[in-house]
């Protein structure tokens, strides 16, 4: 099993990897989600027992899943939602106030507003 | 008298707090001093300590007595160049707010004992000077000037600090009297002295870093005034002889003090002569005329010392009267430059006699406090020897032909057309200072008691030297009479020397430090363009370095750690299927979300992963964490799907339709491998090596019952764990204040 996790793991991490480095912002963030999920998996994968739910009243003799790593990986899914929603919002927005959700094109702009600023105010 | 509109309030006020403040510092002089000591960080050795001494009373008083005058020349002042630029009145509280706030840190500077406070102090002025300079803030040219003021001196300020950190690391204290009676020659204090040297000498504008002070100019008159007279620049000076015990330490500090100062006078002299814009007159010999005080400082002797300190009273009293003139002249339409402007004395009798006064004063003409420092300059020449009393009567005969020039231009001769009357709002305290310098050339008792406890503070030994007249052919006397004698030759052979001195002026445009300010400025302005079009050119190949630096961080980590990463491949049992089955989707929906183009579908193939990443947790033995997923899971779902509806399809479509370029495909998939091998080698290393003991757990399941709960991992995280359950729901508030407000307005049309 300890090989299967590492593998799900790794897959989760090199398409989340694989989807960051796209241009367009959602899939940027769906990356996002992608590698959260793997630290999340990661957590849950390092329980040191599997067994059955750690919810009274215990089945005596069974052995117990480790609640820690639960209570973790709950904190972290809740947190990661929460960065998740922010970031379609931004990338939403974003395509609302630009046109775009790529990032070489939004690069461009910016680049252009930067100079006719620049023009604007000739330093020194 | 000015009517007292809303923008006088603040000016009275201004003006009633430093007559405070001086009457106070005053009582504490004559009282024989006080001193304050709060600790304030005492693990840091920060004290807040201030006290009173001869010198901190000298340019305290300064501070305050010519902000008084200052103040109530603004009063009438200020509300006409408000009123000429179309600002509302209210401006004034802004401009006696940064007034007050100089004050004050001036003040603060003069009495602080300890380093840090002085630097704090010293640093606050900076700030201050910055929004007075830059007060006319829609023009370009003030905020250009304002900026560069506060670039030489702030970045100047630092050499204060590091001086304060070295002392401190060499004496082990941050109290100024400590540190120096403590002193000793060595590299540490001579690096200190030069330091110390350079903050006071950019603050008091020397040459080379003189060049702030005339572009400063084109700040309002009183700010002009103030700062270059009792204030900013004094503050140069003073901090020089706050510390001169340490720059008498650092071995040849003191010639090079000598050097610049003298290299001031003539740098400032010479181009005070060529400019006919007033204000850029009095700029000019304000850098000429500190560098007597700096030159004095750097003669280091008691009289030396003495004669500064006189030096500095004489010249802020009467240099103030002269700014306050050019702003009362040019009010009055007088003009603002010498060649279109004359005859003022019969439209201004007042003005003429106050200001022609104060600069009778700074040539040093008899019955004026002007004498006493000319002749206190001339004796501590003298000391040193015969080559640095012909420096000094060349120095204050250039003084001499300036200043003429300039009284001259604007009072004699023919009067333009349209020149009115001087407000007598500004007139009157031009002729109080005008007094002040006549008062004290002839009652000169009480400004030379003051210098000495001044030039006693700075030397660290008296003077006995009294400055009075005497009717004789002592050397002293013959100097002044030489100064008249030079001063009038330069003034009269004008067209013989003025080519030269406009040569010089350019020159100095040319290739001086200011030329190489701009340039150093506009080089740092390409460098910082130059980084920030590389960063915002492609946020990719910023991640990109970001995972392959983390990847080369982990080979090394794994490589350093062999004998750890011990790889066991584990045991699949007959429950473990369901698991194993679930942790395959995952694989396989992870691996698709890499190929879908249609945003709607890459959507649904993520929702996909995160059920089955759901159901992989159910089977995990997880129910809590399972159910929150599918919660979090359906929530992102639905917003995706709720933003793609506020998208018109044909954006969808146009961006399914954007592709990249094979190349950059084929780099992404190899980073993309990379990165998930690493991780993969990474987890199987850390998942092979558990640590074997399970207290902490065993712990929380049998505390549970004990904290009236069933379920262990409810009760770790409202319970056990409550604070990081807090700080979580933080994070959510935080995200859903931020989505509301990215969401509320504006939609693509």
């Amino acid at each position: 099993m300890t090989l299967l996790f590492a593998l799900s793991v790794g897959v989760l991490f090199g398409s989340g990897a694989y989807l960051i480095l796209k241009a367009d912002l959602l899939r940027i963030t769906v990356g996002i989600v992608l590698v959260s999920n793997a630290a999340n998996l990661t957590l849950m994968s390092s329980a040191l027992t599997r067994g059955q739910a750690p919810t009274y009243p215990l089945a005596p003799g069974v052995q117990v899943s480790d609640p820690l790593v639960q209570a973790m990986t709950l904190t972290a899914l809740v947190i990661g939602f929460a960065v998740t929603a922010l970031l379609v919002s931004v990338a939403f927005r974003v395509r609302t106030s630009s046109g775009s959700v790529d990032i070489d094109e939004l690069s461009r702009r910016e680049q252009e507003t930067e100079r006719e600023l620049e023009r604007e105010d000739v330093s020194v | 008298m000015p009517r007292l509109s809303h923008a006088a309030v603040p000016a009275l006020g201004a003006t009633a707090l430093a007559v405070a403040s001086f009457v106070a510092l005053l009582a504490i002089h004559l009282g024989g001093g006080g001193a304050v000591d709060l600790p304030w960080a005492p693990t840091l050795d920060l004290r807040l300590s201030f006290a009173v001494d001869g010198l901190g009373a000298l340019y305290g008083m300064l501070a305050t007595g010519i902000g008084a005058v200052v103040f109530a020349y603004a009063a009438g002042y200020l509300p006409s160049h408000l009123a000429h630029q179309g600002r509302p009145a209210r401006e004034a509280w802004r401009f006696h707010g940064a007034m007050v706030l100089f004050m004050a840190a001036m003040v603060g500077l003069v009495t602080a004992r300890d380093l840090l406070l002085i630097f704090l102090f010293w640093d606050l002025t900076a700030v201050a000077s910055y929004l007075l300079i830059a007060f006319d803030r829609h023009e370009r040219e003030s905020r250009v000037a304002a900026l560069m003021a506060l670039l030489v001196t702030g970045i100047t300020a630092i050499a204060l600090l590091i001086a304060a950190l070295v002392l401190h690391a060499r004496y082990g204290s941050f109290q100024l009297p400590e540190v120096l009676s403590a002193l000793q020659p060595g590299p540490a204090t001579t690096l200190a002295g030069a330091l110390v040297a350079v903050a006071g000498l950019a603050k008091c504008a020397q040459a080379p870093l003189h060049f702030w002070l005339p572009r400063a100019m084109t700040a309002p008159t009183p700010v002009s005034a103030y700062l270059h007279s009792a204030a900013m620049v004094a503050a140069g000076v003073f901090l020089l002889g706050r510390f001169h015990p340490l720059l008498q330490a650092s071995g040849p500090l003191l010639d090079v003090l000598l050097g610049i100062g003298l290299l001031s006078i003539a740098v400032g002299g010479v181009l005070a002569l060529t400019r006919d814009n007033f204000k850029q007159l009095l700029a000019y010999s304000t850098i000429s005329q500190y560098g007597y005080v700096v030159a004095m400082l750097g003669l280091g002797s008691a009289r030396a010392a003495l004669a500064a300190s006189f030096y500095v009273i004489a010249h802020a009293i009467a240099k103030c009267a002269l700014f306050l003139t050019a702003g009362a002249v040019t009010q009055a339409g007088g003009g603002k430059r010498l060649s279109d402007s004359g005859g003022m004395a019969r439209a201004a009798p007042a003005l003429a006699v106050g200001s022609g006064l104060a600069a009778a004063g700074l040539t040093g003409l008899p019955l004026t406090i002007g004498f006493f420092a000319d002749e206190l300059f001339f004796a501590a020449a003298l000391q040193r020897g015969p080559g640095m009393a012909l420096a000094a009567v060349g120095a204050a005969a250039l003084t001499l032909a300036y200043i003429a020039r300039f009284w001259g231009a604007i009072f004699l001769g023919p009067r333009p057309a349209g020149a009115g009357r001087a407000s007598p709002a500004l007139t009157v305290p031009v002729v109080v200072l005008g007094g002040l310098v006549a008062v004290g050339g002839v009652w000169v008792q009480p400004f030379a008691e003051l210098a000495r406890e001044a030039g006693t503070a700075t030397f660290g030994a008296p003077d006995a030297f009294k400055p009075a007249y005497h009717l004789d052919l002592r050397a002293e006397n013959l100097m002044a009479l030489g100064t008249y004698a030079l001063g009038g030759l330069i003034v009269a052979t004008r067209v013989l020397w003025a080519p030269v001195a406009a040569g010089v002026a350019r020159l100095g445009d040319a290739i001086g430090p200011q030329r190489i300010y701009e340039v150093s400025l506009r080089g740092l302005n390409s460098l910082s363009d130059a980084v920030h079009d590389f960063e915002v050119r492609d946020l990719r190949a910023r991640v990109r370095p970001i995972l392959v630096l983390a990847a080369v961080l982990v080979a090394l980590g794994i490589l350093a750690t062999p004998s750890t990463a011990t790889f066991t491949v584990g045991t699949i049992g007959t429950t473990d299927l369901p698991l194993a089955l679930a942790l395959a989707v995952v694989i396989g929906a992870a691996l698709a979300c890499t190929v879908p183009r249609e945003h709607l579908t890459l959507v649904l193939v993520l929702s996909t992963l995160g059920f089955s990443l759901a159901v992989s947790y159910a089977f995990f033995g997880a129910p809590d964490v399972a159910l929150v997923a599918v919660l979090v899971e359906t929530t992102i779902t639905l917003l995706f799907f709720g933003i793609f509806s506020l998208v018109p399809e044909r954006v969808l479509r146009r961006e399914a339709r954007a592709r990249e370029s094979r190349r950059r495909q084929r780099i992404n998939a190899g980073i993309g491998v990379g990165a998930g091998a690493f991780a993969f080698l990474v987890v199987w290393a850390a998942l092979s090596t558990p640590t074997p003991e399970q207290v902490v757990a065993a712990e929380h399941v049998r505390l549970t019952p004990q904290a009236h709960g069933q379920d262990v991992v409810t009760v770790i995280l409202a319970d056990f764990r409550g604070l990081d359950t807090l700080v979580e729901i933080t994070v959510v508030f935080v995200a859903v204040v931020g989505i509301a407000t990215l969401l509320r307005r504006g939609r693509l049309a």
